[in-house]
């Protein structure tokens, strides 16, 4: 196994931060809007704090053993046999998402970017490029994060500038009309996404990281600077869009971009906007496909995961044009059973160990 | 059947990549792990890309297992 890899808790801060982003750029805020209405960023900052709870969760988790991955945390704590089977519960979940993920980026560019071209050849090239990421190693993924997200940031605030003579206040009266419970409800989705998936940093978290304390620091930092950038960009279609038209739109912040208007000159730059997500997204289904080979490989004991790398990348693709049969299938499954799966493997799972963790306790400490 | 051609290809292709890397170390557990994933690999996308079968999504079988704290969460929404 590659043990010797490690980096730094900057370049792990980077990704977290990507990790936050990732999918909720775009499709997040519709979500958040067809809810708690205008309401929608009040919603976005109650999610945010939710999450940290999620985060602060896997710290601890984590913590205690500082050399572990999840699976072999699992496999300590719950014994071979029962460890293994949610290992692969686990491996399989991420694998899944691997592909949504791909599926997410084949419709987006088949839609507003290549519509004559098969979404096959879409997702082939994406999953060829996460292939080639995840052979190259978790460092070489981190120090090209380190380099785009300085793209990322600058094309993220060109965004936030030009967009921001549009804001119509207007749009966000009357504030708190939906009332606490539902603002906090429609949260759900959103933490869920970007907090409770983010589980599977666990498989980095305290074994890849050369110095755990401040690799703590940034796992919290990074959450809170993507929660950030999320509730800017939900609060920014809010109030330009409206509250309406942002539930209508499948891609909110995407249609934002199309509104940008500077002095009858600057226009039409949503091309920008599309590369932010695809560079976002891109580190996520990196994340969740390095997680799930580097799962397969450590539940069967191999000495290196480079060789699985192909035959899942194919499986991924092949996976991403059957999983979902339309978008409207997605939205619902993403809505319903997509929340539960996230929180069985990102809440109870986790809640499961700490409560075998504590009455364990003292045979865990004896074996090791 | 030019598809189904396409995929072996493609199939020979990562073999001839990993397969001779793999013999040198003699790493054996590996080779079979990755063989059987390949497999899998090549009879999935033969059958969904190569002939155009469609085989029926995992999410259903999901949604059928979650379907109780579905309920549960939807409850909990209303």
């Amino acid at each position: 196994m590659m043990q010797d890899v490690k980096i730094n808790s900057y370049q792990f801060l980077i990704l977290v931060i990507f990790f936050t982003i990732g999918t909720s750029l775009l499709t997040v805020p519709s979500v958040l809007a067809a809810d708690a209405k205008q309401d929608a960023w009040i919603a976005a900052i109650i999610g945010t704090g939710i999450g940290l709870l999620f985060i602060w969760l896997f710290i601890t988790i984590a913590l205690w053993f500082p050399h572990l991955t999840i699976i072999q945390i699992n496999e300590k704590v719950f014994g071979k046999w029962i460890g293994k089977a949610f290992s692969v519960f686990f491996v399989l979940t991420t694998l899944l998402y691997t592909s949504e993920l791909l599926f997410y980026c084949g419709t987006f560019l088949n839609i507003h970017a290549l519509p004559s071209t098969p979404m096959v050849v879409l997702n082939i090239l994406m999953a060829g490029v996460v292939v080639m990421g995840v052979r190259l190693g978790l460092e070489t993924i981190a120090r090209s994060a380190e380099i785009l997200i300085a793209v990322f940031f600058v094309l993220f605030l060109i965004l936030v500038l030009f967009i921001s003579p549009e804001i119509k206040f207007e749009n966000i009266q009357p504030v708190f009309e939906v009332g606490t419970k539902k603002i906090v409800q429609s949260s759900l989705f959103y933490f869920v996404v970007s907090s409770v998936n983010a589980v599977i940093l666990l498989m980095i978290f305290p074994s890849f990281i050369n110095k755990v304390k401040q690799g703590k620091k940034s796992f919290l930092f990074g959450n809170i600077i993507g929660g950030i950038i999320i509730i800017i960009i939900t609060f920014l279609t809010v109030s330009v869009l409206g509250p309406e038209n942002t539930a209508r739109q499948s891609y909110p912040s995407y249609e934002l971009a199309k509104r940008i208007n500077v002095g009858d000159f600057v226009q039409r730059i949503e091309g920008l906007m599309a590369a932010l997500w695809i560079i976002a997204l891109y580190f996520k289904t990196v994340l969740y496909f390095y997680a799930s080979v580097l799962g397969i490989a450590q539940i069967l004991n191999l000495k290196d995961y480079r060789p699985l790398t192909f035959p899942l990348g194919m499986f991924a693709v092949v996976l991403s044009l059957v999983i979902y049969p339309n978008v409207i299938y997605q939205q619902y499954w993403d809505g319903t059973t997509g929340n539960s799966l996230s929180l069985s493997y990102g809440l109870f799972l986790p809640l499961l160990l700490v409560v075998v963790y504590a009455i364990r306790k003292k045979t865990i400490k004896k074996k090791a | 059947m030019l598809k189904c051609i396409g995929i072996l290809l493609i199939a020979a292709t990562i073999l001839w990549i990993e397969v001779p890397p793999l013999l040198e170390k003699k790493y054996k557990k590996e080779l079979l792990v990755f063989a059987i994933l390949l497999a899998i690999a090549v009879g999935l996308s033969s059958i969904t890309l190569g002939f155009g079968k469609s085989i029926p999504t995992p999410l259903d079988l999901l949604t059928f297992v979650f379907k109780p704290l579905n309920d549960v969460i939807a409850h909990l929404l209303k």
